[in-house]
């Protein structure tokens, strides 16, 4: 009989995964003693609605904006990238940063 | 003289939408669900309270497709990534005009599903015409020999 290969590897819903990325998120700004407007201000947004779309959980952080928003919330950049690649896409997370050689 | 103070029309945010402006926004993005544009809807708020409505993309993955705010009395339509696509105190017009981009993306989905068919009918069709060939050379050689045998 022959052999399925699975490609898939059960995680999270990516949904699920968002929201937590929010709430990191959230949690960050609130130890940075920064609102919404003022981090929308700091990452020049005309409006400060983007932060609450990625906050609620239904956007991401977008690569190109991932330094300032670190930079913001009082995070090395690349640390907040790859926190949030654990979140946004765990898999290429895993293959990069968890598997050894 | 007496100067009245008029309050100024801004309802304070409360974190919720107006059914009348739900409608609205609903009835501008119907069609995208039924094309693959949207998959689903959910509302949500800002800190300050001000409503927030999202279009989510189709399922595994369900980010925004286009988010709908009530700043004051603007609202504004963002995408995914936080680009403004159109502002304006209009609920209408912004309704209309996150249609027209709705019918753009659902645009963009027909016309790659209609390559991807293309290119798999065209590779079908080369493959098939390779193994017809081939049958058709090996029955032009084989034939003769069987009726020479015959």
């Amino acid at each position: 009989m022959a052999r399925r290969i699975q490609f898939v590897r059960k995680t999270p819903a990516a949904k699920e995964l968002r929201r937590k990325a929010g709430t990191w998120l959230k949690e960050l700004r609130a130890r940075a003693g920064l609102s919404q407007i003022e981090l929308a201000e700091q990452l020049n947004l005309k409006y400060y609605t983007f932060v609450a779309q990625v906050e609620n959980g239904f956007g991401r952080v977008p690569t190109e904006s991932m330094e300032a928003w670190g930079r913001a919330l009082g995070m090395e950049p690349s640390a907040f990238a790859r926190r949030l690649l654990s979140y946004y896409d765990p898999e290429l997370h895993r293959l990069l940063f968890e598997v050894k050689e | 003289m007496t100067v009245l103070a008029f309050q100024p029309n801004v309802r304070q945010p409360d974190g919720s939408w107006r059914s009348g402006e739900i409608k609205t926004i609903v009835q501008s993005i119907t069609p995208a669900l039924g094309s693959g544009a949207g998959g689903g809807w959910e509302v949500g708020a800002t800190e300050r309270g001000d409503p927030q409505f999202y279009l989510l993309a189709p399922p595994p993955h369900e980010e925004c497709v286009l988010c709908i705010s009530r700043v004051g009395n603007i609202y504004v339509l963002e995408d995914g990534a936080g680009q403004v696509l159109f502002e304006h105190n209009s609920l209408a017009l912004l309704a209309e005009q996150a249609r027209s981009v709705l019918q753009k993306k659902t645009a963009q989905i027909v016309a790659r599903a209609a390559l991807i068919w293309c290119t798999v009918r065209q590779t079908f069709e080369e493959k098939l015409e390779a193994v017809m060939g081939e049958s058709e050379e090996l029955l032009a050689h084989v034939v003769p020999q069987l009726a020479a045998f015959a």
